[in-house]
């Protein structure tokens, strides 16, 4: 873990991705931002602050509270050679704009023979601060189940910026999804890797990264939820529970080796995820270690996700449904314990 | 653009359709093929009028206008036959062709062309050229949240943009005039700060004149446009619908004011062509046509091998 006292820079998850963009735009003249309140407001995370000033409105642009259609214009705008990133503001918003993402940036370079190209951010934000059912969800398993996009979703401060830098110069379309409680965090209370340096540099899309390693437990996770594993996992530790951590960083291209690798050494799998249970996350890893790894030579598999429910309004109830850290930790003690 | 090549197009793009139909009952075609039988007046409309770097992003009923913005007849054909030699190589079939170089594409999603479209306007417009995009509708489209939300946009920041409407009184089954609030459609410009107009969607003379309106209109910078082209829709909405919902008397009516007999009728009239002439180019077109079919019925489909390509256009393996 990280000296945090020693951070010169104590930015938080918005500021790292609006750095991102704004070295980006700076880079490419082709490359634009389209959204609600990205401009003059910087994004109501903050998110692209600062971008407005310095690229004027044709290159961010406020755009009206229309998302199907300024969804869609990224597609004309794609098409005519423009690389846009579309910030639709919260997560629970994609299902306005869901028909231009599945149906066209989805699909066109597929349609058109690999013809065309869809070089698109669509960059949102999902995630449980108590803001209940319709400010809440993450649905990045509803989208990664849909062909055609990469799904990208950062965990440390390092990767918010690397990784997005690396979502803009794609040529393939990238659904971007930030966490709000990653958004307003600090550097200094990050337990993931906080440093976020002032040049450009990017994080490969496709490769997850493993913030603790450990021998006893595997421990798959993604986005804020990575945080709270390496907290849970450091107290386990007092208790002689060695947990070692995978951050998926993307969803799609999933980099399924590294936690095949890990969970051969373990034997032990608890994959927790912050999204609905069923048909999503944790039951595609799950999935995908046994059909890569004699399941007979498992010892455990086990997932900890929010139990198909719309999460509720009082922080009472939403701490019963949404992994938290006393929930993981109690998971892993609990694994310990068995086989 | 004269009269001849008006009907010279409309003729050609009837027999492009009919060609297609052959591919329908030998499953060659499958999947709701759409044609435009009965509606080339409006792309013959169009000819003359656009630019090479103009955008146009299409419907499900899309083959008329990637002919007349100058889409490879052959490639579009062997595409809709869903060959190896499709401007997509198959992989798009008839309802999702695609051609960068002609800035031409469509959607097989109601209403989902005006957003793209838009697209294109506000590039455009973001990079000071000199070109305009068309979004093209049937009348169904009309009541989708898209096009108020597309033409509410191109007002405001007065995009280049022509909504071509054509309104061929069905959406399916349903007759537009049950569905709508106002008389026409185009009427709704007054909303969106836009030019508006309602015309004889069946002759291409009034067509031409219209789109020549909007689209100074929009090339002098003064915003989006929305041409309404009555037209009549011959077939049902798809090969395979019975179209049981429209009368024999009502189609009967409709199929004597066939756009391109009416048409001949004039341009024989006004002496620009004689019977003979017109019967030249029926029978050129039609051979033109039907020889493409014979080429694209000897084509290739795409390799099973190379169903998964194209999902990405980089590297996936992390």
């Amino acid at each position: 873990m990280a000296n945090n006292d020693k951070i010169d820079r104590n930015l938080n998850g918005s500021e790292a991705i609006a750095e991102a963009i704004f070295q980006e735009m700076q880079q490419d003249e082709n490359t634009i931002l389209i959204g609600e309140d990205v401009g003059k407001c910087g994004g109501v995370f903050g998110a692209s602050r600062n971008c407005f000033s310095e690229f004027g409105e044709n290159r961010v642009r406020d755009m009206p509270i229309s998302e199907m259609t300024f969804t869609g214009m990224g597609v004309g705008m794609a098409m005519s050679g423009l690389r846009p990133i579309i910030e639709i503001m919260f997560a629970d918003f994609l299902g306005v704009c869901l028909e231009q993402i599945y149906n066209a940036i989805g699909k066109i370079h597929y349609m058109s023979g690999g013809a065309v190209k869809m070089p698109i951010v669509v960059k949102t934000a999902a995630g449980n601060i108590g803001s209940a059912a319709q400010h809440s969800q993450c649905l990045w398993g509803t989208l990664a189940h849909l062909p055609g996009l990469k799904i990208v979703v950062p965990s440390s401060l390092y990767d918010h910026k690397g990784l997005m830098a690396s979502a803009i110069r794609s040529n393939d379309p990238v659904i971007f999804f930030e966490h709000k409680e990653l958004l307003l965090k600090r550097a200094r209370s990050f337990l993931s890797n906080p440093i976020v340096p002032q040049n450009t540099y990017t994080v490969p899309i496709g490769k997850a990264a493993k913030p603790r390693i450990g021998s006893d437990i595997t421990l798959v996770t993604l986005s804020y939820s990575v945080e709270l594993a390496l907290k849970s996992a450091y107290e386990v530790a007092k208790e002689g529970i060695d947990v070692e951590i995978i951050d998926l960083r993307s969803l799609v291209p999933l980099d399924i080796e590294t936690v095949l690798q890990s969970v051969r050494k373990t034997q032990r799998l608890l994959v927790v995820d912050e999204d609905y249970q069923s048909f999503g996350v944790s039951g595609e890893i799950i999935t995908r270690v046994v059909e890569n790894i004699d399941p007979t030579s498992l010892r455990q598999i086990k997932r900890h996700a929010v139990p198909d429910v719309p999460i509720p309004a009082a922080l009472s109830l939403e701490q019963v449904v949404v992994p938290n850290y006393d929930s993981i930790k109690n998971m892993l003690i609990m694994m310990a314990k068995g086989p | 653009m004269n009269q001849i090549e008006r009907f010279k197009a409309m003729v050609e793009m009837r027999f492009f359709d009919e060609a297609c139909l052959e591919g329908v009952p030998t499953m060659e075609i499958h999947g709701e093929l759409h044609t435009g039988i009965g509606q080339e007046a409006i792309s013959a409309g169009l000819l003359g009028h656009l630019k090479n770097s103009d955008a146009l992003v299409s419907t499900h009923r899309n083959h008329y206008h990637a002919l007349i913005k100058g889409v490879n007849p052959y490639r579009l054909m062997s595409e809709i036959f869903e060959k190896k030699t499709g401007i997509c190589q198959g992989f798009g079939g008839h309802m999702h062709p695609f051609s960068l170089k002609q800035n031409f594409s469509a959607t097989g999603i109601v209403g989902q062309s005006l957003p793209v479209a838009l697209g294109y306007a506000y590039a455009f417009k973001m990079r000071k050229e000199d070109s305009l995009a068309i979004g093209v509708i049937g009348d169904g489209a009309a009541n989708h949240g898209t096009f108020h939300e597309t033409l509410n946009i191109a007002g405001a920041w007065k995009l280049p943009l022509l909504v071509l409407v054509e309104n061929n009184g069905y959406g399916i089954s349903v007759p537009i005039s049950k569905v709508l609030a106002t008389e026409t459609i185009a009427e709704r410009a007054k909303s969106y700060s836009a030019w508006g107009k309602c015309v004889n969607g069946d002759d291409p003379d009034i067509v031409s004149e219209a789109v020549e309106e909007a689209v100074s209109h929009i090339r002098s910078n003064q915003g989006p446009a929305i041409l309404e082209a009555v037209c009549n829709r011959f077939r049902g909405h798809y090969e395979g619908d019975t179209d049981h919902y429209r009368s024999k008397t009502e189609k009967q009516n409709m199929l004597k004011g066939d756009p391109i007999t009416t048409y001949s009728k004039k341009l024989l009239s006004l002496k620009v062509l004689t019977e003979n002439e017109i019967q030249n180019i029926f029978q050129t077109s039609k051979q033109k046509m039907f020889g493409l079919l014979k080429r694209v019925r000897g084509e290739k489909m795409p390799l099973p091998e190379t169903a998964l390509n194209y999902i990405f256009c980089e590297k996936t393996d992390g």
